[in-house]
């Protein structure tokens, strides 16, 4: 179970990363077929998408990594019982709106789906398909959450850094951006 | 229900998923959530859903990734030690000496950096031993890297300009344009302060050890080179007008890896870290943006912006009344914000206002990335603040002391830019067809 989940996430995350990549190998096919004369269909389109797939896929990753980013002021300092209710709380809430988020998303999907609803623009994508992505990794999130939420009740801490400042310094120390 | 009422409520809920620790995003969320179910009778969900997926996914916004994974790999690189020797020998005869490297080193880095962390720990890597080996006064030291680390949003490419001009709807490259002169402004400000403090405490700065005849500083300056490229190829070509942002992100990927290769730091390892690290940081934002969007759709519904929007115009406040009166709140945001939930948390109430006020959105971009930069620069929450504790060791305190004199540069920079708007505004206006 344990090696199972783990992979899920790693998986997620790597397939995010290559999306990531991705981008940049469509924007520089894009610039290069326009030297040679030659227009890439849809290459923005398929940009967008490859965006918004990799943001959804890697939101689990991501909050595994904690690297999403949370106001600290009062609960630095907290003891470990009140650190271990606000990580329950804050979790316990997360994965309920998003519970709330993917129930009505998968409704779009099924929507689409079953209208046959085509993206604007020059490539006529079935909408479903990258709205798939979007309901794939809010579904994922959901399991971390839920996943980190039995850790803290059993062990008292997530898998994640608990410690929240030094999360933010050891975020600092691999500068990944303006979190 | 009065209007009133409601706008206080959901600001309470606000305030209290803040502060117990619920995550930024899922705190907009959650308000938004709330806002929609309490006090209206649009669909919750069926508008949650489409507007998080109308909001995701946007062209305009795969600039983000890019330019942080051209950071990503630069950070990576010895850039910056080429910046600093390349540098140095330029820099020993003016007052405060070395110290200034940190400064334009710092700029120079924006130029090719768009987020103030990655800014500020490529130079410090180099710059902090360096100085400290020298014997220049530690907290000054301190206080220039962590303040210039902040140009890192200010000189473009900036991914805050990117965050503001989605939220806002104004043109990213416009944005980055408007900030070329304020990012000079300011290294100019934060050299004349050096220069000062130098000449008030001379037994401060130790002799110089580097003295190259003219020749030989012009020799050192070829490890300048790379990075001068690379801005050309990333500020040049957005400029130019003939590139998107994205593709000048592209472009300024691209140049990276092939300079990582050069320098013989181009490994699988350093790849898939720049990546993954890449993809992490875009995916946090873009949830804090989809929160925002779901948020801002859910405040429209309630009709509280226009409300709030009338309320600020009944008082008749002048443009600058209205800025200061924001300035304080910014500055009050600063200490318990990071900048970017800064930004997209105010935008949904503050643009209506400023626009009501006949403030340009443009100008606006430039003053809320000043506004973060001080907020960055404030304890408890501040990126730079916190590569510079992990260099020295020393408490977050220390740090945002040494940093005060650069908050209040900082300031004095905005109020220059609020008494002439044409610091910001000229250059944009002078882009060609756009």
């Amino acid at each position: 179970m344990r090696a199972t989940l783990d992979a899920v996430y790693r998986i997620c995350g790597a397939v995010a990363a290559l999306l990531t990549a991705a981008i940049a190998g469509l924007v520089v096919a894009q610039v290069a077929g326009r030297m040679a004369g030659v227009l890439v269909p849809g290459a923005d389109d398929l940009a967008g998408y490859s965006l918004m797939a990799s943001s959804f896929l890697a939101l689990a990753p991501t909050l595994r990594a904690g690297a999403h980013i949370r106001v600290t002021l009062l609960v630095r300092h907290a003891p470990p019982a009140r650190r271990r209710a606000v990580e329950l709380w804050s979790l316990g809430f997360s994965a309920l709106v998003m519970a709330y988020l993917v129930w009505h998303v998968v409704e779009m999907v099924w929507d689409a789906f079953r209208f046959g609803e085509k993206s604007i623009g020059q490539l006529a994508v079935p909408l479903w398909i990258p709205q798939s992505f979007m309901a794939l990794g809010i579904a994922v999130l959901i399991v971390a959450l839920v996943d980190e939420f039995i850790r803290v009740l059993v062990h008292g801490v997530p898998s994640y850094p608990d410690d929240l400042e030094a999360q933010e310094v050891e975020a600092a120390a691999t500068p990944a951006g303006d979190r | 229900m009065d209007i009133t009422v409601v706008s206080l409520v959901l600001l309470v809920v606000m305030l209290l998923l803040l502060t117990t620790g619920v995550w930024v995003a899922l705190s907009l969320l959650g308000v938004g959530l709330i806002g929609l179910m309490v006090f209206t009778t649009a669909p919750a969900g069926k508008v949650m859903a489409t507007t998080i997926w109308g909001s995701s996914g946007n062209w305009a916004l795969t600039a983000l990734p890019l330019f942080i994974w051209m950071a990503e790999i630069l950070f990576r690189t010895r850039l910056s030690d080429d910046i600093f020797s390349g540098l140095a020998p330029w820099l020993t005869r003016i007052p405060g000496r070395l110290m200034h490297v940190n400064i334009i080193g710092c700029g120079i880095f924006a130029a090719v950096c768009g987020s103030t962390a990655a800014t500020c720990a490529t130079i410090a890597k180099i710059s902090w031993p360096e100085l400290k080996r020298r014997g220049y006064d530690e907290r000054m030291i301190v206080g220039t890297l962590a303040a210039s680390g902040t140009l890192g949003i200010l000189i473009p490419p900036s991914i805050m300009m990117i965050v503001y001009g989605f939220v806002a709807e104004v043109s990213i490259a416009r944005l980055f344009i408007a900030g070329v002169v304020p990012g000079i402004l300011m290294v100019l400000l934060f050299m004349s302060y050096v220069v000062f403090w130098a000449w008030r405490h001379p037994e401060k700065t130790p002799p110089t050890d580097i003295r190259l005849p003219f020749r030989e500083r012009l020799w050192a300056s070829r490890r300048l080179i790379p990075v001068g490229g690379l801005i050309a190829l990333v500020v040049g070509t957005i400029y130019s007008g003939v590139v998107t942002p994205t593709e000048a992100a592209t472009v300024g990927v691209v140049g990276a890896l092939a300079l990582s290769w050069l320098y013989g730091s181009l490994t699988w390892t350093t790849f898939v870290e720049s990546v993954t690290g890449a993809t992490r940081t875009s995916c946090m934002i873009a949830f804090i943006l989809a929160g925002a969007a779901f948020m801002g759709m859910a405040m429209a519904y309630t009709g509280i912006p226009r409300v709030l929007a009338q309320w600020i115009a009944s008082f008749h406040l002048s443009p600058l009344g209205l800025l200061g009166a924001l300035t304080v709140l910014y500055v009050v945001l600063g200490f318990a914000l990071d900048g970017i939930s800064m930004v997209v948390l105010t935008s949904a109430v503050v643009q209506p206002m400023i626009r009501q006020a006949g403030v340009d959105p443009v100008w606006f971009g430039i003053y809320i990335v000043l506004m973060v930069q001080v907020a960055e620069l404030t304890p408890p929450v501040g990126f730079p603040m916190f590569v510079m504790q992990m260099f020295t060791g020393r408490s977050l305190m220390y740090v945002s002391r040494a940093a005060l004199p650069f908050f209040f540069l900082l300031l004095l920079g905005t109020a220059l830019i609020a008494l002439f708007p044409d610091l910001v505004t000229y250059l944009p206006n002078k882009m060609l067809n756009r």
